[in-house]
């Protein structure tokens, strides 16, 4: 494979979104190589999105804006190239796949670009079969886009970029809205067309474990600048670095920093858990071993606050989503919900809040029936951030925004104003108050909403997918409010495949399979249950199976979760 | 990190991915021919002397007109109002006049900011407004339609052919423009009722001519349509502040001929 060959070259690249003063790309000086698989990783808000918009020349030609210097991709300047010219060497994968299928099935989704470029029936016919097996899509081109889970219909945005056989294939956050098991066949086909056909490939996103196992170069982004660039060894094995610009590392770089002192000098740090999990034999068995943490959820003994009675729901398409769940919810819980894409995490907590009556069973909150909710009462005593934030944002600005429901409810001008105020200090939002919602990075407007649910100060408050997005420091903040409402007495539960980042805060873990109830067990138990994880397409963190080698190196129990409680099994002893 | 002056040498920003109508991205025609066809499921009000009843789409063909400019605008609520006849057939009356309306609103609204060499282009949507004027209103008389009620019912067109002639065309114009909401908000109201009041008047004097509704119907007209009015102005200053400050706000590319 050549990868020296220049696909894509930036020469001094700045650009300014309109009605802007600060810059979103500011001097990108860069070249992509033939063949390569380059990852773009930094914060929300760094440019990543605007640095793979580029590639395609929708920006500046659609955004508009101001633009410096030179990008030319496949020989083409992107400025002065239309963008229908672009789109024939430079095959783009956005975060939400759902925004880019249009057809009814999935072959005709395929066609779809090749038709609009003019390529001849027998041509396209011959590429559909092609593409999908590349993505491991064969046995379904005759379904239904929305039929698909994921994982599959970012593959099958994929395929649609593929057919088109451009020399670039650029995937905005690809993963993000993945399970774990949807995000590592998406990596897994996009290694694959790298390795074996050669497909140059730009990644931007927040997934560092996957980034790590796949990408040749990094480039770190922040404030629209690349601030580092180098191997994955050289970005990931940098920690403090990636702190500095709040860019999670991969647990198993981010265990061996916190234990570098035991490694030979001048290691590099391991940034791929096979590395990690050979480098333990490096490290010496320390004589005492710190004491196990608490096992996590001690039940409550007062009386249920939510209450789930063998409940099923069939949707009218005739998917069964939910297939006779019960557990109870005590009041002042906080609960992981955690399942595979399609599990019926969602389906679930929409019942809490009579957004969707049971077609079996029954589902109480503080011993009312659900379906005898009024939306008023709902909103006021139970909060829910929903999956996708645009479809809950609709003011101006992002403080009318937040003040929006307060003033439906009727409360005083002065306790509105209070209540935006110190909603908008907790999300971090003060800068951005008088933005329109919808000109904000996604990461932002989720924040908005879940400030605007906060707002309202509900007795339980309902996250979905609350981190998907978001960098560490937004992922950070949104989990220390939730911690900080749980600690003040409310309850709180969280959808989410990001189980790295729920130690700390959740207590209790319910795993969802195909609308059953895996598991209800406290985290530290669940994050163990290998096999209950695989059955819902989740994967234990680097942490966890770090600490499980350990394990079974030393013969000792060691349900670990975090870097931080693995590095402690030595720095413990070091502080004694 | 703040840039004062990037090193790279400013490049001329233009869209030139070809599928566009006269500046327009053709997505947005989509889009907006879209809701107008979603809005013509929408009745807002009966029509007296001919039954049905009337789309709330009328209260965004402005809109589109402003949004997209005079041809762009014209095509894709043209569109959007012929899908609309097929589909919510409830709420057409004589379809080709309902998508002439379209038509000549969004022609109207796109005309009122238009300079360089389209400076001349409000002539044509007034002049056809004359034109159907003299006809409505002098079938009217012809019918026995007393002057006096024949003006009172055709207040809101008189009125929308007065403010289209006078400089109150620019200045609203200026509004839509305009970075205070109140302004934005006055003038789509009053630019709507303006642009609107044309396209009525023409369709007025088809179906009067097809349908001659009697003189008692033009006297009930007199309150009901200045109010019909009111709701289409008040349909396109609330949905179009918040679409207008959006797009602003976004920072999606601005068709060339738009007035906001």
């Amino acid at each position: 494979m050549d990868i020296h060959t220049p696909l894509a070259h930036f020469e001094k690249v700045s650009y300014q979104y309109p009605h802007r003063t600060d810059f979103a790309l500011q001097e990108i000086n860069l070249t992509v190589r033939k063949g390569e698989l380059l990852g773009v990783i930094g914060a929300t808000g760094a440019g990543k999105t605007t640095f793979c918009l580029t590639l395609n020349g929708i920006v500046p030609q659609f955004y508009g804006g101001r633009f410096f210097g030179h990008l030319r991709v496949a020989g083409l300047d992107t400025v002065d190239t239309p963008i229908h010219q672009l789109a024939r060497h430079v095959g783009m994968v956005l975060e939400d796949p759902e925004t880019q299928l249009i057809a009814t099935s999935v072959e005709n989704e395929i066609a779809f670009a090749l038709e609009n470029l003019n390529v001849p029936a027998e041509e396209i016919r011959a590429r559909i079969p092609r593409v999908l097996e590349m993505v491991r899509l064969e046995n379904l081109p005759k379904r239904h886009p929305s039929e698909l889970s994921g994982g599959q219909k970012q593959r099958l945005a994929i395929a649609a970029a593929l057919a088109v056989q451009p020399d670039l294939l650029v995937l905005d956050e690809p993963v993000s809205q993945l399970d774990p098991q949807g995000a590592q066949d998406v990596f897994a086909v996009l290694r694959e067309l790298n390795h074996t056909m050669g497909m140059t490939i730009v990644i931007s996103g927040h997934a560092a474990e996957e980034l790590a196992e796949s990408a040749h170069r990094l480039i770190l982004l922040a404030k629209g600048a690349i601030v580092a660039e180098g191997t994955p060894e050289e970005i990931y094995g940098n920690v403090p670095l990636l702190e500095e610009y709040g860019v999670r590392p991969p647990q198993v770089a981010k265990t061996f920093w916190l234990v570098r002192h035991l490694l030979p000098p001048g290691a590099s740090l391991p940034v791929r858990l096979s590395e990690g999990l050979n480098r333990l034999k490096d490290l010496p068995r320390p004589v005492h071993l710190p004491a196990i943490p608490a096992s996590g959820a001690t039940r409550p003994s007062a009386e249920a606050l939510i209450t789930v009675r063998d409940l099923h729901h069939i949707y009218p398409n005739g998917t069964h989503a939910l297939c006779g769940v019960s557990f109870d919810i005590h009041a002042g819980e906080y609960v992981l919900i955690a399942g595979q894409n399609g599990a019926g995490k969602s389906t679930l907590v929409r019942h809490f809040v009579n957004l969707l009556q049971p077609t079996r069973g029954e589902v109480h909150f503080a011993g009312q029936d659900t379906r005898t909710l009024s939306t008023a009462d709902a909103a006021r005593r139970i909060g829910y951030v929903g999956q996708n934030p645009d479809l809950q944002l609709f003011n101006r600005t992002v403080e009318d925004e937040i003040a929006f429901a307060l003033r439906h409810l009727h409360y005083p001008a002065d306790e509105v104003r209070r209540r935006t105020d110190e909603a908008l200090d907790a999300l971090r939002l003060n800068d951005v108050r008088q933005r329109h919602p919808f000109s904000l990075p996604k990461g932002e407007r989720a924040r908005v909403v879940i400030a605007a649910v906060l707002a309202l100060q509900p007795e339980v408050l309902i996250f979905d997918e609350p981190t998907t997005g978001q960098d560490l420091a937004g992922a950070t903040a949104i989990l220390d409010i939730t911690r900080d409402l749980h600690r003040m007495g409310k309850t709180i539960l969280v959808i989410t495949h990001h189980l790295y980042l729920m130690p700390g805060y959740a207590e209790r873990a319910l795993l969802m399979n195909k609308g059953h109830l895996l598991l209800d067990a406290p985290l530290r138990e669940a994050y163990h249950n290998l096999a209950a994880l695989e059955r819902t397409a989740l994967t234990q963190p680097q942490a966890v199976k770090l600490a499980q080698a350990l394990e079974a190196r030393w013969q000792v129990p060691l349900p670990l979760l975090t870097p931080q409680e693995v590095a402690q099994c030595w720095l413990a002893e070091a502080t004694e | 990190m703040s840039l004062s002056q990037p090193s790279g040498e400013e490049r001329r920003v233009q869209f030139l991915g070809g599928a566009s109508v006269d500046g327009a991205p053709v997505a947005y025609l989509i889009v907006l021919a879209a809701v107008v066809t979603v809005l013509a499921f929408i009745p807002f009000s009966a029509v007296l002397g001919m039954g049905g009843s009337f789309p709330m789409s009328q209260g965004v063909y402005s809109l589109v007109g402003w949004i997209l400019g005079p041809l762009a605008g014209a095509v894709s609520s043209g569109i959007g109002t012929l899908i609309g006849v097929f589909v919510a057939p409830h709420t057409t009356r004589v379809w080709y006049v309902s998508v002439m309306s379209a038509l000549i609103t969004s022609f109207a609204a796109g005309a009122m900011a238009a300079g360089g060499k389209r400076r001349g282009w409000w002539l044509l949507p007034f002049v056809l407004g004359v034109l159907g004027f003299v006809v409505y209103v002098g079938r009217g008389l012809q019918n026995g339609v007393a002057l006096s009620t024949a003006l009172m019912t055709t207040f809101v067109n008189w009125s929308a052919l007065i403010l289209y002639l006078l400089p109150t065309r620019s200045l609203f114009a200026r509004w839509i423009a305009s970075t205070s909401l109140l302004k934005l908000a006055a003038g789509l109201f009053l630019g709507t009722w303006m642009t609107y009041g044309l396209a009525h008047v023409c369709a007025g004097a088809i179906t009067y001519l097809m349908f001659n509704w009697p003189a008692e119907v033009w006297m009930t007209l007199i309150p009901i349509i200045p109010v019909e009015f009111a709701t289409r102005g008040a349909i396109g200053a609330v949905i179009g502040t918040g679409v207008i400050a959006g797009l602003r706000a976004i920072g999606l590319v601005k068709p060339t001929h738009a007035a906001y």
